[in-house]
């Protein structure tokens, strides 16, 4: 006769250990994080939209045989119709897991698990150790929200605003009075009732929460020489800058400014979407810049960042005048940041001395540097370059999480 | 909500285990927990075990089932049982009757083979349980432990769980010990003087235990990180038996469910789905071994061509290796369609090695038996441990190349273990490859 027992277990028995596994996990989506920040899918999602992220599963290694010719499965076909060297698929079956206890170890395929994840979150995971250039105390513009404080008491209030410890209080005053008084006494078994007088109230007061408030301004060059590829660079390193301001700031202004040969302020689709045409004139969105910060953003009350991405081709002739429009808005702004789109290059925060990124100069080959009508925008800029104006090279899509790094990582000195 | 109550289990019950006695089988008791489907989750993240010890990996197990669940990818498993005494086999809540029934019946092929297969000589079912909650106990109290804590208890078990296979496999060999092994080693010497023996080495002979080799020898290992190896060693050498049967196992469970249920004369509402089920469990997996189809088919020819007595006396003296050498023929093999596969390098491609004719089977068949079990693992032995205090392993080739990518991660989790230098040798595309 066997023994039926309905399980008296109340404990969810895996849950430790599923914790362990989701820390482990959470690392990962951390270290994973800068290859899924250019996905596409990413890009352009609002703030409460959940992203699914695909985390290759934590592994654990054993000895197992490679996936190699003599490394042969057997498995039973469908039909006699099948013959040697038919081919058959381009990867290695997975080996099929037999229900029940004693599994053998086999080795695993690629286990991905979909996390979902907020852009919040996101950006919480992407940003917590990155510090933004320290702010300068600017007078604040936005009042973003009001907080309620208590301040003292008053005999006055609402209900769920009663002092239960000040109305206490009274009342024990009241009671030695009266026992002093010979009106009240202790030993008898007469209780000594709360009166209305006791009754205190807290006074509350709002308070003004003030913020500090940004705006940025996004730079692109669009000229002809900027491809669907280099573009998508652009996008995905303004994308994340965005994210990451609007992480750090409660209000978050930007301004997205276009340019070929000349500079038209546009709004965010446009500026994502907008055809390539024409030459390039870089200091034209620089002078319209600083106009639009002269009208609307005045740098007291405003905290300006300044991102121009381009693939550092520009007019010979334009070079210096941009120098001098860049060092103007260096000036005004918390931080400047100068991005170049550039598929040859390949590596430069692994070449660069993280603590000098703009005295590099593995730009030497470039194909752009070798056409003379350009002029080498890029070392030109070196003089300007401190902690409020800094250079980043992208070259592929994993290089915008290492640009963006040398962009804020680490505490910058305050001014 | 569900079609059973308790009574009708303990109904059904009686008759399969009147069924079971008429057929001769002699089986631990069986214990059934009745449990819902996350239990059920729970229970199977740790291989059914009412106690384990903690490890993130079982919460991944844990994880996995459930999302392949959720989408539908995946049942939960009809069967699973301990080997111990009393068995214990769980049902799921949600499941219907003819499951249970089949779950009941499967149960007891397992619980016979448990007791009476010769793998399972010396596994020992009256305190596997004890075994493992004491483990567990450990390991909690490590955790606990502020001088240790959580990190320092799962760096120690993810390494152990790197060579958790890495025990001997083989069971009812006595090895010698130190002392006889030198003694050995003096006789041949003086026997023959050519012979040029060694006795200050160490290990004297090849060493498969890897696990308790380090923690037996290792010189940097504290009390309590020797003790977590030790666990780890011992709940590999529980599951081994089970690894080195899985085919036999299963194809001797799923004889023994088929039997009973034949005889059960059950009312075609419980026989009809029971009948869909019992093919579903039994059915080829295209491309694939499936255990379960691959056993039942072999015990079904067996007793067809020699008759039930004869297919006892297998379950009993065989495992899974000697059981497919001796039983795989040529016509099994065709019948069952079974080719043998790999990726080529050259073409890119998965393309088929041998298909089961005149020429092919026995092909396939080795290759085949080189798929079951332990036989995907690699053997790994300890060669020995130089003056130096290297320790020296040694790849087993035979002829199938080690993952290279996993060797390296295995690799650094010895040297965490072992504390000094440690060297790896296996051969990589015909060339010798050294950690």
């Amino acid at each position: 006769m066997s023994v039926f027992r309905k399980h008296k277990s109340i404990v969810d028995r895996a849950a430790s250990d599923r914790f362990r596994h989701k820390k482990k996990i959470e690392k990962a989506i951390k270290e994973s994080i800068k290859d899924v920040i250019a996905e596409e899918s990413i890009i352009g999602q609002n703030g409460t939209k959940k992203i699914r992220i695909p985390v290759k599963g934590i592994r654990e290694y054993r000895f197992v045989y490679g996936n190699n010719e003599k490394n042969k499965s057997v498995g039973s076909g469908g039909d006699h119709t099948i013959k040697r060297g038919q081919k058959i698929g381009k990867q290695r079956a997975e080996k099929g897991q037999g229900q029940g206890t004693g599994k053998a170890s086999d080795k695993e395929g690629d286990e991905y698990y979909d996390v979902e994840v907020s852009l919040e979150e996101l950006a919480e995971y992407l940003f917590n150790d990155l510090e933004l250039p320290d702010l300068e105390k600017k007078r604040f513009r936005f009042v973003s929200h009001e907080t309620i404080k208590r301040k003292g008491y008053r005999f006055k209030g609402i209900r769920p605003r009663l002092s239960k410890k000040e109305t206490l209080k009274r009342k024990i005053r009241r009671q030695k009075m009266a026992e002093k008084a010979g009106t009240y006494d202790p030993e008898g078994d007469e209780r000594f009732p709360f009166h209305k007088d006791d009754l205190k109230y807290h006074h509350i007061k709002p308070k003004v929460k003030e913020n500090s408030s940004a705006v940025i301004f996004f730079l692109m060059d669009v000229s002809g020489s900027m491809s669907m590829e280099r573009k998508f660079l652009a996008r995905s390193f303004f994308f994340l800058l965005y994210q990451f301001l609007n992480h750090k700031y409660d209000q978050v202004e930007v301004v997205f400014i276009s340019h070929s040969t000349q500079a038209k302020r546009v709004d965010e689709d446009d500026f994502f979407k907008v055809g390539t045409h024409g030459g390039t004139i870089v200091s034209s969105c620089l002078d319209l810049e600083l106009d639009i910060i002269q009208k609307e953003y005045h740098p007291n009350s405003w905290n300006i960042y300044s991102f121009y991405c381009g693939d550092g081709e520009n007019w010979t002739s334009d070079n210096e005048k941009c120098i001098d429009l860049f060092s103007q808005i260096k000036d005004v702004s918390q931080l400047t940041g100068y991005c170049e789109i550039n598929e040859h290059y390949k590596g430069l925060a692994d070449e660069v001395d993280p603590n000098d990124p703009f005295h590099g100069t593995p730009w030497g080959t470039f194909s752009a540097w070798k056409n003379e009508e350009m002029e080498n925008l890029w070392s030109k800029l070196n003089p300007l370059c401190d902690n409020k104006f800094k250079k980043v090279m992208v070259g592929q899509p994993e290089h915008i999480w290492k640009a963006f790094h040398s962009l804020f990582g680490g505490k910058s000195t305050h001014e | 909500m569900s079609d059973w109550t308790e009574a009708d289990l303990l109904h059904w019950d009686e008759k399969i285990i009147r069924v079971a006695e008429d057929l001769g089988l002699d089986w631990h008791p069986i214990d059934y927990e009745i449990i819902d489907y996350q239990e059920m989750m729970g229970a199977m993240a740790y291989t059914g075990l009412p106690t384990h010890y903690r490890h993130w990996s079982y919460g991944k197990e844990y994880e996995r089932t459930h999302t392949l669940y959720n989408m539908g990818q995946t049942g939960l498993p009809y069967e699973m049982i301990i080997n111990s005494n009393p068995s214990i086999a769980y049902l799921m809540r949600e499941n219907a009757l003819y499951i249970h029934l089949l779950t009941m019946a499967h149960c007891v092929g397992h619980s016979d083979f448990f007791k009476q297969n010769r793998m399972f000589a010396e596994t020992n079912p009256n305190h596997v349980i004890d075994t493992f909650k004491a483990g567990a106990k450990f390991v909690r109290q490590l955790i606990e432990d502020p001088s240790i804590g959580i990190d320092k208890v799962e760096n120690i078990l993810d390494a152990a769980h790197a060579i958790k296979y890495q025990v001997p496999r083989y069971r009812g060999i006595t090895t010698p010990t130190t002392t006889q092994q030198v003694a050995l080693e003096r006789e041949k010497m003086e026997n023959d003087p050519t012979y040029d023996g060694d006795i200050t080495k160490t290990p004297l002979q090849p060493e498969y235990n890897v696990l308790r080799f380090i923690a037996d020898h290792s010189k940097h290992l504290s009390d309590w990180e020797r003790h977590l190896l030790l666990i780890v060693e011992e709940s590999s050498q529980y599951f081994i038996p089970q690894a080195l049967t899985k085919v036999m196992n299963e194809g001797w469970a799923c004889t023994i469910h088929y039997k009973i249920i034949q005889e059960l004369n059950l009312p075609d509402s419980l026989h009809l789905p029971f009948l869909k089920l019992h093919n579903q469990v039994v059915r080829t997996h295209l491309g694939q071994l499936n255990p379960y189809h691959l056993g039942f088919k072999l015990f079904e020819k067996i007793i067809e061509e020699e008759g039930f007595d004869e297919a006892m006396i297998v379950r009993e003296v065989h495992n899974d290796i000697s059981f497919l050498r001796f039983y795989l023929d040529e016509k099994f093999m065709q019948d069952m369609n079974y080719f043998s596969y790999s990726f080529k390098k050259t073409k890119k491609a998965i393309t088929i090695d041998d298909v089961s004719d005149d020429d092919g089977w026995e092909k396939v068949r080795d290759e085949l038996i080189r798929n079951v079990g332990l036989n995907r693992v690699p053997i790994v032995y300890v060669d020995e441990v130089k003056k130096d205090n290297t320790l020296c392993l040694v790849h087993e080739h035979d002829g199938r190349d080690l993952d290279i990518q996993y060797a390296s991660k295995v690799y650094e989790h010895l040297q965490t273990l072992w504390g000094d230098d440690v060297k790896l040798v296996s051969l990589v595309e015909n060339e010798v490859w050294e950690f």
